[in-house]
């Protein structure tokens, strides 16, 4: 057996030793690559970016504690970018973690603003199911539809925010954090598209290629694509998270299996022009 | 990641991580349990996560206090999918599925239409010649042409022949590299989630990197 048809069969066990080696080692020692803003995140940057202050921004937290390292670092970074903008934000989700995980989001941005307060800038309204129809609801009357009280179990009447917050027509921009169905589509379909509502949306990667037509056609105005989306949102709002660490081994996990790709490729040719291969 | 935890549930989410990804080497005991725990929380989660976000308001709040008696319609909907336990009155449950069947159907129709299916084909109406901007005129000229080769392929009324046979084999072709991008977006995406579990292994855990 010839170094080439080896490169073919490689064993899955000593491509998940390689990749665990060297995800290890660059998370421990950073090689600091270069990270291009794409047009997508950069729309999206802007489209808040030009909300004006005071007003009221809508974060729905779609997605669950299995695409956390890709999409909670976006949440954090836009709502970073929302208090320093002086807007006003109202989070909640159609995924059963929406509630904690906007708490975990609201945690840890408090940090750099201290004099934001919980009610009059920020409110999580936790999980709402119903998905299309929740939101439909929404649009008429979201008290309603949201039983009156947040995640912690307070009224809305207790919250001043939520008195300035009665449905979607009330909201300038919506933000939606997606890893699947219930997600953009049913905002789109309700709320976006009808009521011409400013939409950008933070999906994961795997979902990209079919979101991404959505903003081509311009129903969606900005789009962070996975992890890579949210290291340069947190690039374009000055304060590096966990995103911007993790992109040098997300681009040597690449390298490394784009390397394993070409071998097996290159293999094959090799092996297929060889008189044996063809009996 | 930015969860704040006691010693204790740092460690058993390590193990529990690493008894996940030892699935890598072979399918082994520690995975199946870990396996086993992951399924048995995320339904108690859901469970209790539901009664406190919407069950419990809905009884207490809005049909106790506020008087909002009509809500006890959808529940009662809502329960009668379990009377498929009781062979008796199993038929019952039909009523709430239909319910669901109708309203969703209804929704698709008169919403999904406008949104995924129109809105997007407008979008593909480009400008095939935009003064000034080479790169644009060419962008727009694959997309344009990607979309119609594309329908082409899929037209499968007559032969592919002539003009038809380019149009598929082109079609065919552009959707090679869009599967191949949904590829690589997998690849990336997976990549991203062993980057953050990693990420807690090493900071939170051994204290390697900054947590």
């Amino acid at each position: 057996m010839t170094f080439w048809d080896k490169a073919q069969n490689v064993d899955r066990r000593v491509i998940y030793t390689l990749l665990i080696a060297i995800l290890a080692y660059i998370l421990i020692k950073p090689i600091g690559l270069p990270i291009l803003i794409t047009k997508e995140t950069k729309a999206a940057y802007d489209n808040l970016d030009k909300v004006p202050a005071g007003s009221i921004v809508w974060f729905s937290a779609d997605y669950g504690a299995t695409s956390i390292p890709e999409l909670l670092p976006a949440q954090i970074a836009t709502m970073r970018h929302a208090f320093k903008k002086n807007l006003r934000v109202v989070a909640g989700g159609m995924w059963n973690e929406a509630g904690n995980l906007a708490d975990m989001v609201w945690q840890e941005v408090k940090k750099d603003f201290p004099d934001k307060k919980y009610g009059i800038d920020f409110v999580n309204v936790g999980y709402k199911p119903g998905g299309a129809v929740l939101l439909e609801r929404m649009v008429n009357d979201a008290h309603q539809a949201l039983l009156g009280v947040d995640f912690y179990g307070t009224n809305f009447a207790e919250l001043p925010l939520m008195s300035e917050f009665k449905t979607f027509r009330d909201v300038k921009l919506i933000f939606e954090f997606t890893a699947g169905t219930p997600g953009e589509q049913d905002y789109m379909k309700m709320v976006t598209d009808p009521l011409r509502i400013p939409f950008s949306a933070a999906c994961t990667a795997v979902s990209t290629p079919g979101i991404k037509p959505f903003v081509q056609s311009g129903q969606m105005q900005g789009l962070l694509m996975g992890m890579a989306g949210a290291a340069e949102y947190e690039l374009l709002v000055g304060k590096p998270g966990t995103a911007i660490v993790s992109m040098d081994a997300q681009s040597a996990a690449h390298l490394l299996i784009i390397l394993f790709i070409l071998l097996g490729n290159v293999g094959y040719v090799i092996t297929r022009k060889r008189p044996s291969a063809r009996v | 990641m930015f969860v704040e935890g006691s010693a204790i549930q740092i460690w058993i989410s390590a193990l529990l991580t690493l008894a996940i990804l030892s699935v890598v080497y072979k399918d082994n005991p520690f995975y199946r349990f870990a396996e086993h725990v992951f399924v048995g929380c995320s339904m108690g989660y859901n469970v209790v996560v539901s009664w406190y976000s919407y069950g419990q308001p809905a009884i207490t709040k809005s049909i106790m206090k506020e008087g909002k008696w009509l809500y006890i319609i959808p529940i009662l909907l809502g329960m009668l999918v379990y009377t498929r336990y009781f062979k008796p009155i199993a038929w019952l449950s039909r009523y709430s599925i239909a319910f669901s069947i109708g309203y969703g159907s209804a929704y698709v129709l008169t919403r999904d239409t406008r949104s995924l299916i129109l809105l997007p084909i407008v979008g593909t109406f480009k400008p095939l010649l935009v003064s000034g901007d080479i790169w644009q005129t060419f962008s727009n000229w694959v997309l344009v042409l990607g979309v119609v080769c594309t329908l082409v392929y899929f037209f499968f009324t007559t032969g592919r022949k002539g003009a038809l046979g380019v149009g598929a084999n082109i079609g065919k072709w552009v959707m090679m590299v869009a599967l191949g991008s949904a590829f690589g977006n997998t690849v990336m995406a997976r990549v991203s989630l062993f980057v953050g579990r990693l990420q807690f292994l090493l900071g939170k855990w051994l204290h390697v990197i900054k947590a």
